[in-house]
Formats: C-alpha cells, structure tokens, sequence
C-alpha cells in the first residue's frame, strides 16, 4: 500500500511539473495578441480557407505591420473577455467593441468606426417602429452593447413593453431563431447585422435605432503605452487612404460568402476534430490510472488520506467541469498572480481532475463488490498486497465496471464540447464558426454526424472489450 | 517433530469470548479432525492458524520456531517469521475461493512461480500430476466457472498442494456439496491421508472423521471438550460429547 502511495505522489507531482513548463510562450519576440469572437462577420471570423478574416483582422494585422509586432490573433469566448484580457492572455480586444457604456472599465483608442444598435425583424411582421415591437419576443447576445442599450435607463419602457427578453451566447443562434419564428426581434450592431443577412431575404433591419454607439479598440485598464501606439499607427492609416480601402473591402455592396459543400465543412471541421479527439484520448490516458489510485485513497484506512480524497471526489462531482476549467486556466493568475497554463494542457488537466473523481468512484465500487474470500485466497498463497491487487483483483474489478466505464467515456466524448468555454476550438467550437461565416445550419448537421460516429465506434470498441472479458463468469 | 504447536488461544469479537484458552499440537502425520456444533470456534480456531484472523493472547510455533508470543496478556507477532510460516501451511476452504478469471492450471501454477519462483516447467510437470490424481487431467484449460462444486473443490486442493505445505487445514471443505460430491472430495483426503499427509479438517461428516483421523477434537463454546482417538471420541462417556454425536455414537 506504500508503494502504491508513493507512485501516487510522483504522478502528482510529475503533472505539475508539466504544468510549469507548458506555459503560453511569451517570448522575447514582440507580439501583439489580439482578441476576438470568430462568429462575429465581417468584423473577425473564419473563411472558406480557415482563414482568421474581417474588418478588424485586416486593420490588426496592418498596424502590427507597420509597428513591427508579430500579429497572434487569439479567438475567445466573449463571456470570459475580461479575465483572458486581465490575466495577459490577449493584449487588447479589436473586434466590433463597443465604447459606450464601458469607458471606464478598459483604456481605449479613439473610436474608429459609428455603429448603432438596431432590431432586426422578420419582413412578413411589418414591425417598423419602436412601438410596433410592443409583445414580442426580444432576444440579445449575452454581454453585448445591445443588451446593455436595452438595459439601461432610457429604454426602460421600451424593454417593458416586451413580451419578454431572451439572452443568448451568439447572434448566429439568435438569427436562426428569428427565422424560424420561435423569436420576433434580434437586437444587435448595425454593421454585424447588415452583412448577416444581406443574403436572408426574409429578414430586414429596422429603421429606428435604439442607440448610437462608436467602436474602439479596448486594453486592459492603464496600459496606455500600447494604446498610444496603436492609435498613433491607426491615424496614420486613416491619413494614408489604408483605412477607406479595408474599410470598402468589409462593407462594400459587394462582399458575398460563397457557400461551403458538406465535404468542405466536414473538412473545416477536421481541425476542430483532431483537438476533440486529442481531449478525449489524453483524458483517458491520465484519468483512468489516477481514477485508480483516486480509489485507493478513497479506501485508505488513513483517515487523513481518506477525508482529503473524499473532498475532492465531492468539489469535482458538486461543480461543473466548466467552472473547473476557468478555476484551471484562470486560477494562476488570479490567485498566485502566475502566468497561466496553455489552453490545451488547461482543458486536458481539468477533464484528467474531473473525470478521475468520477471512475475513482467507479473502481471503488468495483473493488468494494470483490469477495473477501478472493483476498484470503491469495494472502495464503503468499500473494504481497501488491500482487493481490494487481493479478487477483484488478482484473476482475474491470471486468465488473466495464459497463459503468463505458457509460463515462461516452460523455465525455460529448464533454469534449465544453472546451469551447476557455476558448479552446474544438470540434463543436469548429462548428460555431463555420455557421457564422456560412449563415446557416450546415455545420452542426456535419458536427451531429461527427459525434454520432465517433460514439458508435466508442459503443462498438467497448463492446469488444467486454466479450474479451467474457471468457470466464 | 511438531508441525503446529497453538497454546492458550484467547480471541473474542465484541462481547462475545470465541475461543477461550484453547491448546493444541499436530505431529508430523497427524490428521486431526475438529467436531462441534456451530458457532463453536473450530472456524476461528482454523483461521487463527492461518493467520486470516490474529489472536489477543496466546502463542503459536510451526515447525517449532515461535511465530506468536505471549507477552503481559497480549499476542505478539514477530513479522518475519510469520512471513516463513506462511509457507508451511496451506487452506481448503468450504466455498473454494478459487480465481475466477484463471483456468484450471493457472489457478494452481500462478503462486508456485510467481510467489515460490520455482522452475516454471517442473511446476507445470507437477501440476499435471496434481491434476492426475485429482482426476481432472481434462480440466487444464477450464475456468472454475465450468465445474461443479466437487470439481471446484478438487482444484482448490491441488492449488493448495502445488505449494508443497508441510501441512493442510480443511475448513469445512464439504459443507457446499451435496451428497455424491463430498463423496469424492472424501475420497481425496483419504488418499492424502493414506501418503501421511499431515492435515487439520474441520468438518461435520462424523464417520468420515472417525475413519480418517489419527486424533480427534470435540470443541464446544470456545473450549476443547475433548481431546482423543476417533474410537474413544465415539465410545465418549462426557454427556455433551454423546449429545453432539447423537446417532453417530454408534458407529464406535
């Protein structure tokens, strides 16, 4: 039972060591890492090509240009903008930002751009006013300028005369609804709007504002060295005709997506793919074992040993694997002002954690259901401890929760989507952004097939596993 | 020479005194059978020996190096040497234990060469003639799982024999078969008995016991009631001795 807790400890210690040294490499380069949502057209998305494309893309990647800066361009999940811009993941957020209402909050350039927030509306309702939105349903991206619009103090009546207000994660989603009639209005950019349904024909925008408001670029609050910068080389494109010119190519009449076949987005997706299948494997490679030694504190007759694992198995059962990613990726920062680990390494250490407390309880189980008699067998036969574990009961223990296992490995097949939330771009992620730059539902039909299949070779793989086992009862 | 020498076992669980200063030896040949009612300790006593269960007070010595002492009315074991002991004695015990998820011969090779490092081809050489005698030289590749409860029991003893123990304890060894299959686990012991196997059986087949044991033991509430050969066991004058042997009293 020592040995077995010795190689516990150096387990847990080798996975923090490699926390250490996968952290983001800052390196002596200059580089300018800029945040953005992708699904956010035609200010910062993804095209055809997989490219980062946009309004705001090609203005970063011109003035990192001319200022010398290696461009990285860091898409995020904007729920959690504030803490990748506080904790140094991401220098500064250029992407359709809203300067109204959060001057105080960032330290920001000279707006560049006026935008204002409007609904946008089926044409079959006929809503041309304000007041002709009088009992419908409203529906607003979470954290948005036009949430805030709706919220503030102006609009009170307007958002009261509402039938109700929804929030939702992305504008993409909220259009989709809109179509389809489960909505009556979207609020949203001007600018983002326009070129979203420039080829719906069902939808229109109408004509009335709810407010003006001017784009920035937004830093974390009091880095005015390289907000100087910045703006000092934006004026400068402005003055030089570069600005018009990428400002013509984005909102110009012209500017039309061509439409992706099912294999081209099965193929866009194949990147998305890859990181869910390297969060699934690499999960189970670390969980299973440490779920293993997770039961065998749980049982230690140490009562110190045992309270701790019994803790942990709770925190990770009693909190969701989301939460337990921020406290991952965001946690360093925040609580020992530490760089943060790299976005991979932060979802695979979380779903290890995470899934470990879940097949920890599983192998207990297992271990609990074995015999007694199987023990004394083999501690007469002069089996160690060790050995017992290993050759007697082990074996027989994963023959009895092979079914329970499989159950856990196909969710977290389908966990692996929640990787999104620290902006990690898996395959469902993937998906999103295909259906931003696409405007339809497409992709997610492709992300549907793809999780169907990989679920049905896991089922058929386990299956195999277990008729394996099944040479003896 | 003494394979087994116990003396004033003590051992209770909770309130209840299971074995209350029990003494007794096995010479080298002996086959000693333990009788009486349930719940009388012979188990306990058994499992004591095996060191499955430890004792509060009392000494034991296998082979006459004490592995047990006694000191200032509590049981001390000295690890290294029970460690030693460990290989001199092997246990049958009533519902087999045998591992499921080994066949028949790995059940029986596996401690040999994993734990005793023996010569993988001699083990597996005298595991076939185990397998012989017990009559299951067509069982090698079998899982447990596949036999009766005789069969079963017929591994477990030659698993126990591979080990080469100076002494075997049966606990019980027939109480999960029915009629015809204690028959042949019996007949087993019997043979064992006949090449002066040194063996300690607890069991309830009275004419059995009477028939195979050098020396017999009647136990009751913790206490040896009586200590002596089969035939005097069965010709017993002690009034709880002929209550317990009821109708076998007459087989003497």
């Amino acid at each position: 039972m020592k040995k077995v807790l010795k190689l516990f400890v150096m387990i847990m210690l080798s996975f923090t060591c490699l926390s250490m040294f996968s952290v983001d490499a800052h390196a002596k380069e200059k580089v300018l890492t800029v945040g953005f949502d992708q699904e956010c057209p035609p200010f910062g998305f993804v095209d055809n090509d997989k490219n980062f494309v946009g309004f705001d893309i090609d203005l970063a990647r011109e003035a990192a240009k001319r200022l010398g800066y290696k461009l990285k361009l860091q898409p995020i999940d904007w729920d959690s903008k504030d803490m990748e811009l506080d904790s140094g993941h991401i220098d500064c957020i250029w992407n359709a930002f809203t300067i109204n209402g959060r001057e105080d909050k960032y330290t920001w350039t000279k707006p560049y751009l006026n935008n204002s927030q409007v609904f946008v509306v089926r044409k079959s309702d006929k809503i041309k006013s304000h007041d002709d939105l009088k009992n419908k349903i409203v529906e607003v991206q979470k954290d948005s300028s036009a949430e805030a619009a709706l919220e503030s103090e102006e609009h009170r009546e307007l958002a009261k005369s509402f039938k109700s207000m929804i929030k939702i994660g992305s504008y993409q989603t909220a259009l989709l609804e809109l179509e389809q009639g489960s909505v009556d209005a979207v609020a949203m950019d001007y600018y983002v709007a326009r070129y979203m349904i420039k080829e719906k024909d069902t939808l229109t925008i109408v004509n009335e504002n709810i407010s003006k408001e001017q784009y920035g670029i937004g830093f974390k609050k009091g880095n005015t060295k390289l907000r100087d910068e910045i703006q000092k080389t934006v004026d400068a494109m402005k003055k030089d005709g570069t600005f018009n010119k990428i400002s013509d190519k984005w909102f110009g009449s012209d500017v039309t997506t061509k439409k992706m076949t099912l294999p081209q987005i099965m193929y866009q997706l194949l990147d998305g793919m890859m990181k869910s299948l390297k969060i699934f494997f690499f999960t189970l490679l670390f969980s299973l074992p440490l779920g293993l030694f997770v039961a065998l504190a749980r049982m230690s007759k140490n009562k110190v040993i045992q309270n701790i694992t019994k803790f942990y198995i709770s925190i990770m059962r009693g909190t969701p694997l989301m939460l337990q990613m921020f406290v991952v990726y965001f946690g360093p920062f925040y609580l020992f002002n530490m760089p943060s680990p790299a976005r991979g390494f932060a979802v695979i250490f979380a779903f290890v954690i995470n899934y470990a407390a879940y097949f920890g309880e599983i192998f207990r189980s297992g271990i609990a259901s074995m015999e007694k008699g199987q023990y004394e067998a083999a501690q007469l036969l002069g089996y160690s401890s060790f050995q017992t574990f290993f050759v007697i009961i082990l074996p027989q223990v994963i023959k009895r929760i092979l079914p329970s296992i499989t159950n856990e490995v196909i969710t977290l097949v389908k966990d692996t989507s929640l990787a999104f939330a620290i902006a990690y771009v898996e395959m469902f992620s993937q998906a999103k952004v295909i259906a931003a730059n696409q405007k339809s539902m497409m992709p997610f039909v492709a992300a549907a097939i793809f999780y169907y299949v990989f679920n049905f070779i896991v089922a058929v793989l386990m299956e195999h596993c277990e008729k394996l086992m099944d040479y003896y009862d | 020479m003494k394979i087994l020498d116990m003396k004033h076992i003590k051992k209770h669980f909770g309130d209840n005194d299971v074995l209350k200063d029990i003494s007794f030896s096995v010479e080298e040949g002996d086959v000693v059978s333990i009788i009486g009612p349930s719940g009388s300790g012979k188990s306990t006593l058994l499992r004591i020996a095996t060191f499955l269960e430890t004792m509060d007070d009392g000494e034991l010595s296998y082979l006459d190096k004490q592995v047990v002492e006694s000191v200032g009315g509590h049981a001390i074991y000295k690890k290294q040497l029970q460690k030693e002991a460990m290989h001199c004695f092997g246990l049958v015990f009533q519902n087999y234990n045998l591992f499921p998820h080994f066949n028949v011969m790995k059940n029986i090779v596996d401690a040999p060469i994993r734990i005793q490092k023996r010569d993988k081809e001699e083990v597996y050489k005298e595991a076939r003639a185990l397998l012989k005698k017990m009559g299951l030289e067509d069982k090698e590749k079998a899982y447990p799982s596949e036999l009766s409860g005789g069969q079963k029991q017929r591994v477990s003893i030659a698993r126990a024999l591979a080990m080469k123990p100076r002494i075997l304890f049966f606990d019980e060894p027939t109480s999960a078969l029915d009629p015809e299959l204690t028959q042949e686990i019996l007949k087993v012991i019997k043979e064992l008995a006949d090449e002066k196997m040194t063996m300690v059986i607890v069991t309830h087949e009275m004419s059995f016991a009477h028939d195979v044991s050098t020396r017999m033991i009647f136990m009751d509430q913790g206490v040896i009631v009586e200590e002596t050969t089969p035939d005097q066991m069965f010709a017993s004058e002690n009034e709880r001795t002929r209550a317990f042997l009821g109708k076998h009293h007459e087989l003497a």
